[in-house]
Order: structure tokens, then C-alpha cells, then sequence
């Protein structure tokens, strides 16, 4: 497999900030606290999976609005929940319909009405971001059912939550369908030389259609989730996955252009920036710090990426 | 043989001896030699790939020769770039003009020579009259229809075409070279153009005009020089040959191979009809197609054989016209939808239209297959030995079909391209220049394969910028000129002198 130099780098980079860790901290090592990142990463991880999907699919292809979906999915499912157990199905499935609806709206927009993806995308956030804002007044609202809250956070088996569980099951399930399904051969076919692939009969706009439906979905219910987590939704819970979604794509080796990576990349990306992001706490680095850090962080990444050899 | 000073008064404007361009392994133009006397009309004419288009780059600066010399009035110069030929006087308006879409017309005459005021900042209004002035004179025989201050992206092509030629012309070339310039520009235009031509030549400057037009050489050229694979064969006075003189010497000696003989024709009902099919590129174009036999398109390079194949495959719409597929009639809306009737496509432009530059061989093998497949999962191991099975006649060579495509030569990447389509079961093969830049043996192989799947019942449609390719492959070629089909050549017609005939015929 011509991806295994490609993991790893971010293998590698685990393994270094485990070991920085555990010299700073003693203790940020042990399986107890790795689980816990891991938890803290899931979130992130759903939706690296909806981001390599659209950036898999090419065309200058990205979702800046899956922040907004992640919002939007974990205000809908708090407000259909409101605590009660007997709501959590209903409030999944009206969560995911929402991603879905997102995820429409966007692919029609780059699809049909030609908009670029960046512009597409931003604009539906301004527009999410409206509807949250005139839905919420700013303030917290929705509760996560008490349930929900049990199968997330708390360790459920060995010592792992339920969430990681969760995102180990929708991207082993992500990776089967890129490998093993029709529909993975087009979507690497059609990032890989849009041309080509409307030549042999595929149809690109329903291919990336369907990738910014399986985005913005994939966000929408790790807000779901996320409700389960934090226990209930402010306006803003989402924005901090739209910057590190799309780093943790680059660093796990999945070309921005389109037509090559993968999902395995993807997550060890979004435990990169977890734990890059727990390792920086004890040193009370300042916020700008951490900014710094993460923009120093891609750009080596791209560094590393870039003296490999063109092909895969 | 040194010319001395008081000779370069009678020496010719511009010699080019020996010339020579390869790129890589590709040798472009072997032995350009060209000769142009003051005051002439010199054309310029050979078939596609005989180095022609090579030598004028040449002589306009924008290709070095790697071999060979150049002398203008018996003095040698060497040309690094553009600005040294326009230094030298010679001008050139290539086919596809080199203007500036957002700027003006009369920006656009005016660059690079504005006038500038004291503080040699541009002066827009002195540069404007200059303009105003270039075409006034310039353009009055042309039938322009544009202003000055028109935006140039905004003019129909053929406007275009002569915007360039004014600016061109306006500076006042010892040497002007109309590169395939008249190709967009109709009759009357053709006809200015000429007259500014020979105002040039009364004024006792050259002209070297390169032309696919027989008639446009027979009414205003002195002399012709005939290229063929990348030599200089012959210079003739014009008035001393005739239209079949000059086709002979582009086609050289007759071709050594006898023509192969003809596999059985298939049966007589048409699988592929169209009828009157029209769109921008092409008019008019009607041809049946029957099992097994393969359709060659001929004709220069560019006159609507691409476009017509990529519209029967549904990628392009056509404006008026039929087409009916296996008694199915209506012209495909997608390629997907014609995929689904039968056609297959493959194109010469392999980087663009043909391979996925980043994924393996398996699959850009396979994606022919899984999108015509139902089935919603791909079984790699049900699907690598029949994909195998349906290429074992290509010779592909390869590592590991696992390997990135890129890492095959140009021909085996072509044979997966192709390839790619005899698991689909294809009744009708569309091929767009499918051995372009291909070495000769890969081009074998795929004949061959070709001519498998001719036995099987495949039916084969194929433009080809190579004439002897065609003339080996077709049962019959539709040559085409200007978007119409100008002949259909078959049995004894078939032949290379016919081809470059009826290509040449004036549209």
C-alpha cells in the first residue's frame, strides 16, 4: 500500500508529543489520560472523516461550513431532546436530516450553480450562523438526554468512551466504502482528473454532491454528540473544528488538490492537534502561542509532505 | 560562399539553413531551409507535423533552433526571444492571436510601442490618435467592425485576427510572417488581408504565409516552399506549378507498404447513424456506421474532428441533427448516457481527458467498468482477472497494478485508457488522435487491438492527425474541412495524395 510512508509522519509526530508530553507532565502519557484525548479527538474526528470526503472529491473542493453544521446539529438535537431519553432517536435523525439539508445546499451551490467551494461554504456559515443566533438569542439552549450523556464521555469498555467507539466505527465504515464501493472509486476518480472521469461515464456533480451531503451530515452528528459531551449548546460550539478539520486532513497526508488520501490520515491528524493542543496546557502557553504553534505545525507538515516524491 | 558587405544589398532577407528542433525524443523539425527574397510572397505549406509551424517559431523568436543558422541580408543573427525577432523587423500573426482580451483595440496596436510623454510616463491620448491613425490605414480594406476604444475580449474571433494582423502590419516588418493567420478570417477578409500583403511587397518588404489553402497560395505567393517530416523538400516558383505538383511533393514517394487488405465488412445494418449533425465546430456532418467497420476522419488538424466525436459522445451538445444509436434515437445528453448505449471513448489527450494521473494502474483500469456496474461494492478479486483478461491482447507492460499510472510510458498509458473499455463491452468506439506523441511500437499494439475488437463486431470511429495512420486503419476516411465533411475517400480513392487533396480544397 503506496499510503504507509504517508501515516507515518503523523504516527511519528504522536509518538513525539506523547514523549514531550510525559517529560513536561508526568503522566500525560498513561493510557488513562490518552483516553481521555482520544474522547476530546472523536468530535474533531467526525468531522475530519465529512472533510476528507469533500476535499477527496476535488474541484478546489472544502467545507468551511462545517463548524456551522456542527452547531446547528447540536442545537437541533438539544432542542428535540430537552434532557428526555425517550427523544434521543428522534433527535439523532433530526440532527443528521439538518447536516443533510446543509450538506444539499452547499453541493447544489458548487455543483449546479458553479459557486467556488470556499465561497459556497462561507457563505453558508454567515447564513447558519444567522439562523442560530435568531434561534438561541445568543444564550445556551437544549439539554442532552441523560442517557446520550452515559454512552458518550464515560468509559464504556476497557477504559474508552463510547464516542471513540463510535468514531472508530464510522471511519473504519468511511474506509470500506472509499475502498471496497463504487462510490469510493468515483469519488478518488473524479478529485483525481474531473475530466477523465465524466469520459468514462461518471457523473461529477452528482459524486460531489453526494460528498458535501456526507459533510456536512457526519459534522452535524458529531454535534449531536458533542451535546452529549458538553451537556448543552452555545451558538459558538462549533467553530473551533473548521481551521483544525482541514489541518488535520493536510497532516494526515490527503492532497488539498483532491483525488488522493484517506481516512486513517485524517484521524491520526485530528490526534495530532488533540494532542498538540493538551501538550501546550501545563506550559500555559497564551492563546496567540497556541495559534502560533498550530500554524508552525501545518506548515512543517506541508514541508515534510512536499519533498516526497510526486507520486503516491 | 560568405556574402561580403556589397553583396547584402541583393542578398535574400531572411535564410534559414539546417535548422533543427527536437523536444526530447520527438524530433519537430530536422532540416529547415528557407530562403525568402525582398519584396516576395513566400508560402509556406506542408501536412500536420512536417516542421512548418516549428521553422516560423523559429524566426519569430520564440522557439531556439538547436541546430542550423540564420541570416538576414547575408548577415548571421541569432534570435533569443520574441523582442529580438521584432527588433530584427519580423513580424508575426499566429492563428491564435497573442492580444491582450482586456485591453482595448487601440491599447492593444499601441503596446509596448506607446508614445511617452517628457516623464516617459505612457501618453494615452497621443498613443490613442497613433492608433486611430494604424487602423484607419490598416483596416480599410479588411472589413473591420470594431472601434478603437472596443474592449478586444469582447470581439468575435475573426476581429480578433484582425486586430493582430493591423498591429502587426502597422509597425512596418521588413519580414511578416501570417502563421495560419487567414484560417478564422472569411473570403473578403482573406482578400484584404492579401492587399495589405502586397502593398508590403510594392514597398519591397516580404511576406512568408502559411496556409492550408491551395488557392490562397495560387493567388498571391511568388514561391512555395513544401515541408514534409520536418525537412524543406522543394522550393518552387508558384507560377510554375500546379495544386498536384505541390500535394505530390508534401506526400513524397509514394508509400512503400502496399495497402493492407481489408478485414470482412460486417454486416449492413448501420449501429451508429447521424444525420445532418450540426453545432458550432461542424455542419452538415452525416455518416452511418456498420458492425465492424472502422470510420477514420481526416483532414488538417482543428476543423471540428474532435468536436464532433466528443458531441456524439454526449459531452458536447450539438445544435441541430440526429443521431441514432442501435435503433435508439436522440443524441446522448451525457457521456454517461451514450456509455450506457454502447459508445467508448478515448482521446489523444491522455493527461486531460484520459488518465487519473495520481491513481494506480488497477484503477484507472477499473473505473470504466464500476461506473457502468450496479453493483454498489467493488470485489477487487472478481474484478482484477477479468480486467486482465479483456487487455491480454495490449502488451501492456507494467510492475504492479498497484503502481501510480504515471509511472508506465506514454503508449502503455494510452492502452489502459483504452483498455479500460473492452470489459464495458463497447458496440461503437469513438477515438479522438489516440496515438498522439506515441512511440511507433506502442502504436502497433494498438492497432492491434484495434483490429481485435473490429473482429468481435466493435465498430470504430477515429480522427488521426497522422495521414498514413489513417490511410492503414480506415475502411473509409470522411475528410473534413472547415466543419464540413468536403470528401469521403474509399477502395482506390483512398489513397494519400486524395487525403492531402481534399484537406487543401479552399472551404
Amino acid at each position: 500500500m503506496a499510503g504507509f510512508s504517508r501515516l507515518a509522519i503523523p504516527l511519528i509526530a504522536i509518538v513525539a508529543i506523547l514523549v514531550v508530553g510525559e517529560a513536561l507532565s508526568p503522566g500525560f502519557a498513561a493510557p488513562r489520560q490518552v483516553f481521555n484525548q482520544l474522547t476530546v479527538a472523536s468530535f474533531l474526528g467526525l468531522v475530519v472523516i465529512g472533510q476528507t470526503l469533500v476535499i477527496l472529491a476535488g474541484g478546489e473542493g472544502i467545507d468551511l461550513s462545517v463548524g456551522a453544521a456542527v452547531s446547528l446539529g447540536a442545537l437541533v438535537a438539544g432542542n428535540v431532546m430537552n434532557g428526555s431519553d425517550a427523544m434521543i432517536l428522534p433527535a439523532l435523525a433530526a440532527s443528521a436530516l439538518t447536516g443533510a439539508a446543509i450538506g444539499l445546499v452547499n453541493g447544489i451551490g458548487v455543483t449546479r450553480l458553479r459557486i467556488p467551494a470556499l465561497v459556497m461554504t462561507l457563505g453558508s456559515t454567515g447564513v447558519i450562523t444567522g439562523i442560530l443566533i435568531l434561534m438561541t438569542n445568543g444564550k445556551t439552549s437544549g439539554r442532552s438526554a441523560e442517557l446520550l450523556s452515559q454512552m458518550v464521555a464515560p468509559p464504556l469498555l476497557f477504559g474508552i468512551s463510547g464516542i471513540v467507539y463510535l468514531w472508530i466505527l464510522v471511519g473504519a465504515l468511511a474506509t470500506f466504502v472509499l475502498h471496497k464501493s463504487r462510490f469510493g472509486y468515483s469519488l478518488v476518480a473524479v478529485g483525481a482528473n474531473e475530466q477523465a472521469a465524466a469520459m468514462v461515464g461518471l457523473s461529477v456533480p452528482w459524486i460531489r454532491l453526494a460528498a458535501y451531503v456526507g459533510c456536512s451530515s457526519v459534522s452535524a452528528l458529531a454535534g449531536f454528540f458533542l451535546i452529549g459531551y458538553t451537556g448543552s449548546v452555545f451558538v459558538s460550539i462549533g467553530n473551533q473544528f473548521v481551521l483544525t478539520s482541514i489541518i488535520a486532513v493536510v497532516i494526515g497526508g490527503t492532497a488539498l488538490s483532491g483525488g488522493s488520501g484517506g481516512f486513517v490520515g485524517g484521524a491520526l491528524g485530528a490526534v495530532v492537534l488533540t494532542l498538540l493542543q493538551s501538550v501546550l496546557i501545563p506550559l500555559n502557553v497564551a492563546e496567540f502561542g497556541r495559534q502560533m504553534i498550530f500554524g508552525l505545525t501545518l506548515i512543517a507538515f506541508m514541508v515534510l509532505y512536499g519533498r516526497e516524491p510526486k507520486s503516491t | 560562399m560568405a556574402p561580403s558587405p556589397s553583396t547584402a544589398a541583393d542578398a535574400p532577407v531572411l535564410e534559414a539553413r539546417g535548422l533543427a528542433k527536437s523536444y526530447g525524443q520527438v524530433v519537430a523539425l530536422e532540416c529547415g531551409d528557407l530562403t525568402v527574397a525582398g519584396g516576395e510572397i513566400h508560402a509556406l505549406l506542408g501536412s500536420n507535423g512536417s516542421g512548418k509551424s516549428t521553422l516560423c517559431k523559429i524566426l519569430a523568436g520564440a522557439v531556439k533552433a538547436d541546430a542550423g543558422e540564420l541570416l538576414q541580408r547575408g548577415r548571421r543573427i541569432t534570435l533569443q526571444s520574441p523582442s529580438d525577432a521584432r527588433d530584427a523587423g519580423i513580424g508575426t500573426v499566429y492563428q491564435e492571436t497573442s492580444l491582450i482580451p482586456a485591453l482595448t483595440v487601440a491599447q492593444n496596436i499601441q503596446l509596448g510601442i506607446e508614445a511617452r510623454s517628457r516623464l516617459r510616463l505612457v501618453d494615452s491620448g497621443r498613443s490613442r490618435r497613433e492608433a486611430v491613425r494604424r487602423i484607419e490605414d490598416f483596416g480599410s480594406t479588411l472589413g473591420i467592425r470594431f472601434g478603437p476604444d472596443d474592449i478586444v475580449g469582447d470581439l468575435a474571433i475573426d476581429q480578433q485576427q484582425l486586430v493582430e494582423i493591423i498591429r502587426v502590419v502597422s509597425r512596418r516588418p521588413s519580414l511578416v510572417i501570417f502563421d495560419e493567420a487567414t484560417a478564422s478570417l472569411d473570403r473578403v477578409q482573406v482578400d484584404g488581408a492579401f492587399a495589405l500583403l502586397r502593398r508590403l511587397r510594392e514597398e519591397g518588404k516580404s511576406a512568408i504565409l502559411v496556409t492550408h489553402r491551395m488557392d490562397e497560395i495560387f493567388s498571391i505567393a511568388d514561391r512555395v516552399t513544401v515541408m514534409r517530416n520536418g525537412r524543406s523538400v522543394g522550393t518552387r516558383e508558384v507560377r510554375d506549378v500546379d495544386p498536384a505538383a505541390l500535394i505530390d511533393l508534401m506526400t513524397g514517394a509514394p508509400a512503400d507498404a502496399p495497402p493492407v487488405s481489408r478485414r470482412a465488412q460486417g454486416s449492413e445494418q448501420p449501429i451508429l447513424t447521424v444525420r445532418d449533425l450540426s453545432s458550432d465546430a461542424f455542419r452538415d456532418v452525416s455518416f452511418a456506421l456498420r458492425r465492424g467497420e472502422v470510420l477514420g476522419l481526416g483532414g488538417l488538424q482543428g476543423q471540428g474532428q474532435s468536436e464532433l466525436l466528443r458531441t456524439i459522445f454526449g459531452a458536447l451538445k450539438p445544435k441541430s441533427g440526429e443521431i441514432e444509436m442501435a435503433g435508439i434515437p436522440g443524441a446522448p445528453a451525457t457521456p454517461a448516457a451514450a456509455v450506457r448505449r454502447g459508445l467508448a471513448f478515448a482521446s489523444g489527450d491522455r493527461k486531460r481527458y484520459g488518465t487519473f494521473a495520481i491513481r494506480s494502474i488497477f484503477e484507472n483500469l477499473a473505473i470504466a467498468r464500476l461506473a457502468q456496474s450496479r453493483s454498489p461494492l467493488v470485489s477487487r478479486a472478481r474484478l482484477e482477472p477479468r480486467l486482465m483478461q479483456s487487455i491480454s491482447g495490449a502488451k501492456l507492460k507494467f510492475g504492479r497494478l498497484d503502481d501510480s499510472i504515471s509511472t508506465l510510458s506514454g503508449g502503455n498509458q494510452q492502452k489502459v485508457v483504452i483498455g479500460r473499455w473492452l470489459d464495458t463491452d463497447p458496440k461503437v468506439l469513438l477515438l479522438d488522435d489516440p496515438t498522439k506523441g506515441i512511440d511507433i511500437r506502442a502504436k502497433r499494439d494498438l492497432y492491434e487491438m484495434f483490429s481485435v475488437l473490429q473482429e468481435k463486431g466493435l465498430a470504430i470511429v477515429i480522427y488521426s492527425s497522422d495521414a498514413t495512420e489513417l490511410l492503414e486503419i480506415a475502411d473509409r476516411i470522411l475528410v473534413i474541412n472547415g466543419g464540413h465533411v468536403v470528401d469521403e475517400l474509399k477502395d482506390d480513392r483512398k489513397t494519400e495524395f486524395e487525403l492531402n487533396a481534399a484537406a487543401l480544397k479552399g472551404a
